[in-house]
C-alpha cells in the first residue's frame, strides 16, 4: 500500500520537490547576500552607536522578496491543506476509483492510514524545509527587529503545524463531502476561520499574560473624537522591549479601568476646550485656534494626574515556549482530524 | 455439499429512507456463472456492494463463499470485483494499474495480466485515462481476473460498451472460466446480454428476488401455450399460469410446471429466456405475491 500510495501522489510531490528546490536555490543566492551586506553595513556601525541609518538602508535590501516570502509562508500550509489533503479522499470517491482501492487485498483501514501518514508525511516535510529556508534567510533582518510577535506565525516551528492540521482537515472534509471542490472549498474557509481563532483567542492567552504599568507621562496619548461624538482619551503604551502588548487600558490610582463613558466624562470636566478639530480646508492645514496648546498641556497635565496606563503583554521570552505549545496545538487538531477521517472512512462510508 | 458462491438472508439495505434491497433471501451456487438481471434500480449493484463489503447490510446478513464480506485480508482475496463503469484511475499508466494489483494483491498473477495486456494490443505505457470504453473494460476485467479470486463480480461490465466490444468483453470472460475455476456473478438490466454466457439466472426486481434458478431448468419448465380461448383457471393445479393474453377466441398463456403437458387442445412453443425474464419482472414490478423463488437450487 505504501507504493501504491507512492505512485498515486508521485507527481505532485517531485512537482513539489522542484518547487522548493528552485525556491531554496534563490533564497541560498540572496539569502547569503544578505548575510554579506549585514556584515558590511550594519556590523561597522555596531561599533560606532547609531545604526539607524545602516539598518534602515540594510533593510530595504530584497523588499519585493521579503514581502513576497512572508506571504508564501503565511498562505503555504493553507495551500498545501487544500490541494494536497483536499482531493486525497475526495478524488478517490469523487471518480468512483475507491471501489476498485477498497476491493484489493488492502483492508480500508490500512487504505487511510497509509493514505494520511504518507502523504501527510509529505506535505509536513515540505512545510518543513520551507519554513527553515525561509526563517534562514531571514535571520538577519530579523536580528534588527524589536519584536518577534508580528512574524510569529510565518517563521520557525508554527508553520508546520498549520501545514499537518490543513492536510488532515482537508482530508476529512474530503472524505466527508465527497467531492473535491466542495471539499476544498470548505476546507479554505475553515482554515481561514481556524487561524482567526487562533490568532484572536487562543494565542494571547497560552499563557496568562503579563501586567506593567506606565505612567501616562511617558506613553503616547491623545484625543480622538469618534463619529461626532464626545473626545475621547486614547493612549499607546508599549510593554518592554521585544513584547507583545495585548492591550494598554486607561486605569485611575484604584487601579479600576476606565470605561469610554468614564473618559470622556473626564475630558468633558477637565478640559472643556478640547472638542473636535476645525474642518480642513481645502488650501493646506488650519491654523490651531489661539491657545490650545496651552489647553492641551494642561489636560495632559491633569489625566497624566488622574490615570496611569495598564500594559497587559507577552514578554520576547515566551516567543519559543508560544511556537511550541501552537505547534502541539495543531498537531491535536490535525490528530483529531485524522482519527475522524479514519472513523468516517472506515465506519460511516458504507 | 459446496459452500454457495453468495448467500444472503433477510438481507435489507436502506440509503436513509429509500430502501434498496429488502429482505432478500437468496443462494447463489458456486462453480456458475451466474446472471443478476433486473431492471435499472432493482438493487443490483446494492447486492454486489453488500458482496464486496463496500456497503455493510442496514439488518439480515450476506456471506460471501461463507466470509462475511470484506472481513479480513483472506475474504478480499477470494472476491474479485469489477465496478460498474469499470473505474480505473485516469492518470495512472496501464503498467501502473498492474504494478499496484501485484503489490495490493498476495494472489497475483502477473503472467496473465501482462499477456492479456499484450493479447489486447495495448501499449502498457499508455495512460489509463485515454483508453476507450472497450479497453477500460478489458483493463479492469483483467485486474479483477489477475487478483486470482474464487468468486469474480461484475457489475454492469457491459452495459456501456458497443456490441463488438460487448462481444469481445464477454469473449475473454468466457476464456478465464474456460481457463480457471471461478464462480462468476454478472449482472445487467438486460438479459439478452447474458444470456450467451450465464448458466444460472437470478431475477431481481424492486430489491426482491422475482426468480433464481438454472437456465436449462428455466427453460424445460417454462411454455408458451396458444390454443383456443378458455379460463386459466381451468388448468392443471401443477401449471402456474404467470401471463395471459386473449385475442378473439385465441389465448396465450406463460405457464410454468415441471408436469409434461397433456391437453391436446394447446399448441406448445417453447419460450425464450427474455420472454421469462420479462413477465416475471412484470410480475414482481405489479406486486403479484408469491413469486416462485429457488427452482430447485442445484447444490
Amino acid at each position: 500500500m505504501t507504493r501504491f500510495t507512492w505512485l498515486q501522489s508521485r507527481t505532485q510531490t517531485l512537482a513539489v520537490g522542484a518547487l522548493l528546490a528552485a525556491l531554496a536555490i534563490a533564497l541560498a543566492i540572496t539569502g547569503i547576500h544578505l548575510s554579506h551586506l549585514y556584515s558590511d553595513l550594519v556590523k561597522p556601525c555596531a561599533a560606532n552607536g547609531d545604526c539607524g541609518l545602516a539598518t534602515g538602508e540594510f533593510s530595504n535590501h530584497y523588499n519585493f522578496l521579503q514581502g513576497a516570502l512572508m506571504f508564501l509562508l503565511r498562505v503555504a500550509p493553507a495551500i498545501i491543506g487544500i490541494f494536497w489533503g483536499g482531493p486525497l479522499i475526495a478524488r478517490e470517491l469523487e471518480t468512483g476509483t475507491y471501489r476498485l482501492a477498497w476491493t484489493q487485498t488492502v483492508s480500508r483501514q490500512r487504505w487511510v492510514l497509509t493514505k494520511l501518514a504518507g502523504v501527510g508525511a509529505m506535505a509536513v516535510l515540505a512545510a518543513g524545509l520551507l519554513t527553515l529556508a525561509i526563517t534562514w534567510w531571514y535571520r538577519a533582518l530579523d536580528s534588527l527587529n524589536d519584536s518577534m510577535w508580528g512574524v510569529f506565525d510565518a517563521r520557525d516551528v508554527v508553520p508546520i503545524g498549520y501545514t499537518f492540521f490543513a492536510f488532515m482537515a482537508g482530508a476529512l472534509l474530503g472524505a466527508v463531502l465527497r467531492r473535491t471542490v466542495p471539499a476544498m472549498a470548505a476546507s479554505l474557509g475553515l482554515l481561514v476561520f481556524a487561524r482567526i481563532a487562533i490568532q484572536q483567542w487562543v494565542r494571547p492567552h497560552l499563557l496568562s499574560p503579563l501586567h506593567q504599568t506606565v505612567s501616562l507621562a511617558n506613553t503616547g496619548f491623545g484625543f480622538m473624537v469618534r463619529n461626532g461624538g464626545r473626545p475621547d482619551l486614547v493612549v499607546k503604551a508599549g510593554g518592554p522591549r521585544g513584547s507583545w502588548v495585548i492591550n494598554s487600558q486607561l486605569v485611575d490610582h484604584s487601579g479600576h479601568v476606565a470605561g469610554a463613558a468614564e473618559r470622556m466624562a473626564f475630558v468633558a470636566q477637565n478640559c472643556p476646550n478640547i472638542g473636535p478639530p476645525p474642518l480642513s480646508k481645502p488650501n493646506g492645514p488650519v491654523p490651531a485656534p489661539p491657545g490650545a496648546a496651552a489647553a492641551f498641556h494642561n489636560c495632559a497635565d491633569q489625566a497624566a494626574r488622574t490615570f496611569h496606563v495598564l500594559v497587559t503583554y507577552q514578554p520576547a521570552s515566551r516567543y519559543w515556549p508560544f511556537q511550541w505549545l501552537e505547534l502541539g496545538i495543531y498537531i491535536l487538531l490535525g490528530l483529531a482530524a485524522a482519527g475522524l477521517c479514519f472513523w468516517w472512512v472506515t465506519k460511516r462510508i458504507i | 455439499m459446496t459452500i454457495a458462491a453468495l448467500e444472503t438472508e433477510g438481507l435489507t439495505k436502506r440509503y436513509g429512507r429509500r430502501t434498496a434491497l429488502s429482505d432478500t433471501t437468496m443462494t447463489i451456487p458456486a462453480g456458475r456463472v451466474v446472471g443478476l438481471v433486473g431492471p435499472n434500480g432493482a438493487g443490483k449493484t446494492t447486492l454486489l456492494h453488500l458482496a464486496v463489503g463496500l456497503l455493510e447490510p442496514t439488518s439480515g446478513s450476506i456471506s460471501v463463499l461463507g466470509d462475511r464480506p470484506g472481513s479480513g485480508p483472506e475474504a478480499l482475496a477470494r472476491v474479485g470485483f469489477l465496478a460498474q463503469e469499470s473505474p480505473l484511475y485516469s492518470r495512472l499508466r496501464i503498467d501502473d494499474h498492474l504494478r499496484a494489483g501485484a503489490w495490493l494483491n498476495p494472489r497475483w498473477d502477473a503472467d496473465f495480466a501482462n499477456a492479456r495486456i499484450a493479447e489486447l494490443g495495448l501499449d502498457p505505457r499508455q495512460r489509463a485515462g485515454t483508453l476507450s470504453g472497450g479497453q477500460r473494460s478489458q483493463l479492469a476485467l483483467t485486474m479483477a481476473v489477475a487478483k486470482r479470486p474464487d468468486l469474480l463480480l461484475l457489475d454492469e461490465p457491459v452495459a456501456a460498451l458497443d456490441p463488438l466490444a460487448r462481444r469481445e468483453f464477454l469473449q475473454t470472460l468466457m476464456e478465464v472460466v474456460a481457463a480457471q475455476s471461478v464462480s462468476i456473478v454478472l449482472s445487467s438490466h438486460l438479459i439478452s446480454d447474458l444470456e450467451r454466457v450465464c448458466d444460472y439466472l437470478v431475477v431481481l426486481v424492486g430489491g426482491r428476488v422475482a426468480l433464481s434458478g438454472d437456465v436449462d431448468e428455466i427453460l424445460a419448465t417454462h411454455h408458451l401455450l396458444s390454443g383456443p380461448q378458455r379460463d386459466p383457471s381451468s388448468l392443471p393445479a401443477s401449471q402456474t399460469v404467470l401471463e395471459a393474453s386473449h385475442i378473439g377466441k385465441q389465448s396465450t398463456l406463460l405457464i410454468r410446471t415441471t408436469d409434461p403437458i397433456l391437453d391436446p387442445s394447446w399448441t406448445v412453443t417453447p419460450v425464450t429466456l427474455d420472454d421469462i425474464v420479462l413477465a416475471y419482472m412484470k410480475r414482481a414490478r405489479d406486486g403479484v405475491p408469491n413469486a416462485p423463488r429457488g427452482l430447485a437450487v442445484a447444490s
